[in-house]
């Protein structure tokens, strides 16, 4: 009894300790010198992962029952309150955040070591932690609404950090617009939550779920996986996540490839218990985050920016994790979240030992045989690069075969779903493999004899992180259930779709081995090997259809122009209509209807008020007059 | 034979006040006003008077004298506001004071 | 039949007084008449047992008021003639529906209660005396929060008035 009181007063400490660091930074900004600044940020990070990491191995001591504990009730019925839970789910990304917060940020004291807003990054940074635990941590929907909400905004004020760049403050806007759509989803499923059930509580509303009709819980699915797509980068509403890396490389590693975008990955789990029950829902998030991986995976084919690729390569990794989620494979979802803010944090923080041992250049063009400069970041970007190709033993290739083969298990017209996730997976490995020979391999004839290896403070969390996405992968594998185990009470009550056995699952881990390997070799032979230079294809003419691939992955399909030229004109088109005719005619005519009407009563009226103490006087023993004749016709007191 | 009761007080009264009600409003100089309205005041004064005798209560004349401080207060700042004016514009007159015309 | 004479004069007196200080021309006339009406007033209140009420009424306003007043017009001339046209519009008419409403709730209230007034209650029959004994016995008792209160009105008024009247151009010009 006496644990469970500390664990619960105790795992709200990491929760507001990121948020004590913000305000407390915020209000000495001007006191403050960077070493102190980095003492502070440091310390907390530290400390709150620590804590963290003691209340999980308490969590994992009690077989991970719940926990939960409400700050405040505010209201009885319906049932409203601050709640916060502890569970195998959100002890996961307790964990994960904290930890990941605390590497980057030790990464982020070198990096952003001579910017001028270097105080401000640690607040908006230690705000986006709070705000992300806020939402990992609630109890309910509406707490987790809040950090929903919070995160997107510490999110936008990390795009847009460097807001004097034009194109910063654009993409953060953009991110905050698209954001705001999916929000919008979101508040009208909690809004029918609130209808239905009465309660925004996760454990009231997930185990009556049962007992609502299929056609709510389809509705309510709907509208919540629409923010889920807006936070998580989906297929209609992506285009803000490559944008989004105009803001700091590390914030883009912690928020655009960790964390918050795995927001609607981490939310479609916590209420998969009302998901399962709705077929329409599944078959929806399936499709598009098959959509979307394969898409994102296309377009990272021909980028040049070193962080654009990392943007779609997310993007495509998300659409994986949604893959999971509609074929019900939540363990493998979260699984996958976990490796991939792993390796996915690795290759961001390296792209930015790059950008800085680079001085600011982004283009992988202006690259090339980095290698030998930067043995460390080139050997700790490999690691990443296997890990997210799905090589054996690595991280990725665990999670990503596990999503792969449970989709596989679902059978019908899973076969072809399967299919397309594994071209996903080829095209995944084949961008990597040219990302990270593009940068470290290939020689582009530029000098880099100015270029070092990056500084300690740097190398050392991407050694942490590289060690990370080896191991792992070994807490879940086909041998050893351990996030199944984790996720026990979380997910009571839904069918997770299981792995198929024996000779099926070996089959299938050699196709995806075999995708990730063609993929990378495929890499190495065009831009490595450059084997279009030594074997002159002169039968065939490669020029027109390579071309047109590279033209459609650079540019995304053209969706985004295609969008701009649907929704962004035809909605000035409409708006500006609108302006005239509505806002116009109606509403501004009542509006000067109803002040000239004033007007012209009030220069009336103001002609009885001559300022002449005689005329007040008459009006006033007028008024007293009618009042006394009043009286008298209607007498107040009885007799 | 006539007995004197408290209507005829009342009625003197209401007299009282009319004719000063009816000087403020065709006066157009200050001091008069000023007087006119001690005579309304009286006028209040009398109806308190004769009421304190018709219940027998001593109130009604504890309330005269509150009457009179608050009427020789007004009357000192009254006073002190007319002469300021009538520095400023060497008249008494009220009419041509318009300045909070609307 | 005292009585009636004891009412009677000083109601005329009162009446005519209160016309003098609305019609006469002459500022100090005016001034007269509102004496003559006060000084009535104070007979009235000894006809009504209010004879400390009716000496304070003496002094105060007979004497210190009156004074005050005679001092300003004195003060601000008293050649100052009154403009007797009607200058503001509208004027005339609005004085004249004021009086005619008034004449008709009078006669309403006439002709309703058969010309007597229904005062709801009896007159007692003890008199009550207005001694200085009496009053001061109830005003320093009962009524002592609204005294304290009207005596912080008379210092404000008093400063007020002195803020008001002291010309701080004119002393520099003295001096």
């Amino acid at each position: 009894m006496c644990l469970e009181v500390n664990l619960e007063l105790l795992f709200l400490l990491p929760i507001f300790l990121p948020l004590l660091t913000a305000i407390f930074l915020f209000f000495n900004k001007n006191l403050f010198n960077e070493l102190i600044t980095n003492f502070f940020t440091l310390n907390s990070a530290l400390l709150s992962f620590a804590i963290s990491f003691y209340v999980f191995v308490m969590l994992a001591l009690d077989k991970f029952q719940p926990i939960n504990y409400s700050i405040f009730q505010w209201t009885n019925t319906p049932d409203i309150k601050m709640g916060f839970t502890l569970d195998g789910l959100s002890g996961i990304m307790l964990l994960l955040v904290t930890g990941l917060s605390f590497i980057i940020q030790l990464f982020s004291t070198s990096y952003m070591e001579t910017d001028e807003k270097h105080n401000n990054y640690f607040v908006y940074f230690n705000f986006f932690v709070f705000s992300m635990l806020l939402l990992v941590m609630s109890s309910n929907f509406l707490v987790m609404f809040f950090g929903w909400e919070l995160v997107g905004l510490s999110s936008y004020l990390l795009i847009s950090f460097w807001s004097k760049k034009p194109a910063a403050a654009k993409a953060g806007n953009k991110a905050f617009i698209l954001n705001r759509v999916g929000d919008f989803g979101f508040l009208i499923g909690l809004m029918i939550i609130l209808n239905t059930f009465n309660t925004f509580d996760f454990y009231t509303v997930l185990k009556s779920a049962s007992d609502v009709p299929e056609n709510t819980i389809t509705l309510i699915t709907l509208f919540l996986l629409l923010g889920a797509f807006g936070k998580s980068a989906q297929f209609p509403l992506f285009s803000w996540l490559p944008d989004a890396m105009e803001g700091p490389t590390p914030a883009s590693a912690l928020i655009h490839a960790a964390t918050m975008v795995t927001a609607g990955v981490f939310m479609l789990v916590r209420i998969s218990p009302i998901l399962q029950h709705s077929k329409i829902a599944g078959m929806v998030i399936i499709s598009f985050g098959l959509i979307t991986a394969l898409l994102a995976a296309f377009s990272a084919i021909n980028q040049y920016d070193i962080k654009k690729v990392l943007a779609y390569s997310t993007i495509s990794q998300l659409g994986f994790m949604f893959i999971a989620i509609g074929a019900g494979a939540y363990v493998a979802a979260i699984f996958h979240l976990v490796t991939h803010a792993f390796f996915k944090a690795l290759l961001f923080l390296g792209a930015g030992a790059v950008i800085h041992s680079m001085h600011h250049e982004q283009d992988i063009r202006k690259m090339g045989g980095l290698r030998k400069q930067m043995p460390v970041t080139a050997s700790m970007m490999g690691i990443g690069t296997l890990a997210i190709s799905g090589i054996p033993p690595l991280a990725g290739f665990w999670s990503k075969d596990e999503i792969l083969a449970s989709v596989f298990a679902n059978g019908g017209i899973y076969y072809i779903f399967w299919a397309l996730g594994l071209g996903a997976a080829f095209l995944t490995a084949f961008y990597m493999g040219r990302h990270w020979l593009l940068i470290f391999e290939k020689d582009n004839g530029f000098d880099h004899s100015n270029v070092y290896e990056a500084p300690k403070t740097m190398t050392r969390p991407l050694i942490i992180l590289g060690l990370f996405s080896i191991f792992i992968g070994f807490i879940n594998t086909p041998f050893f259930h351990g996030v199944e185990k984790v996720l026990h009470y979380s997910l009571e009550g839904v069918e997770i779709t299981h792995l198929p056995e024996g000779i099926t699952l070996i089959v299938l881990a050699v196709l995806s081995i075999g995708a990730g390997f063609t993929g990378l070799l495929i890499a190495y032979l065009i831009f490595s090997f450059e084997i279009f230079k030594r074997f002159n294809f002169k039968r065939i003419n490669l020029d027109y259809p390579i071309n047109l691939v590279k033209d459609l992955s650079f540019n995304v399909l053209y969706l985004n122009k295609f969008g701009n030229s649907i929704f962004v004109s035809g909605m000035k088109n409409f708006t500006r209509k609108v302006a005239v005719i509505v806002d116009g005619l109606i509403i501004d005519g009542s509006v000067n209807f109803v002040s000239t009407a004033f007007g012209k009563t009030s220069r009336v009226a103001s002609a009885t008020q001559t300022g002449l103490v005689r005329s007040y006087v008459v009006y006033f023993g007028l008024f007293l007059l009618l009042l006394i004749g009043l009286f008298i016709i209607t007498p107040m007191v009885p007799k | 034979m006539f007995e004197v009761t408290t209507d005829w007080y009342l009625t003197l009264s209401a007299i009282l006040f009319s004719i000063g009600f009816f000087g403020m409003m065709i006066r157009k100089n200050a001091l008069i006003m000023f007087m006119c309205i001690e005579l309304m005041l009286n006028a209040v004064n009398l109806t308190f008077i004769s009421a304190s005798k018709h219940f027998g209560q001593i109130d009604g004349q504890i309330a005269v004298f509150f009457v009179l401080v608050v009427a020789a207060a007004e009357v000192v700042v009254g006073l002190a506001i007319i002469v300021s004016i009538f520095r400023k514009q060497s008249s008494a007159s009220v009419d041509v004071l318009n300045v909070s015309r609307g | 039949m005292v009585d009636l004479i004891l009412f009677f004069i000083p109601a005329a007196l009162i009446i005519i007084g209160a016309l003098i200080v609305v019609f006469a021309k002459n500022p100090v006339h005016n001034a007269m008449g509102l004496v003559m009406t006060l000084v009535s007033i104070a007979i009235i209140y000894i006809t009504l047992n209010a004879t400390f009420v009716a000496m304070v009424q003496m002094l105060v306003y007979a004497g210190a008021v009156m004074t005050l007043f005679l001092f300003v017009i004195m003060m601000i001339g008293v050649d100052k003639k009154e403009q007797s046209s009607e200058s503001i519009k509208g004027q005339t008419f609005l004085v004249s529906g004021v009086f005619l409403i008034l004449i008709s709730i009078l006669g309403y209230v006439a002709i309703s209660s058969e010309f007597k007034w229904d005062l709801w209650f009896e007159a007692v029959e003890f008199a009550v005396e207005g001694t200085p004994q009496l009053i001061a016995g109830t005003l320093f008792t009962a009524w002592i929060f609204p005294f304290e209160i009207i005596s912080i009105l008379l210092i404000v008024a008093t400063a007020a008035a002195i803020a008001l009247a002291y010309d701080s151009k004119r002393k520099k010009n003295d001096v």
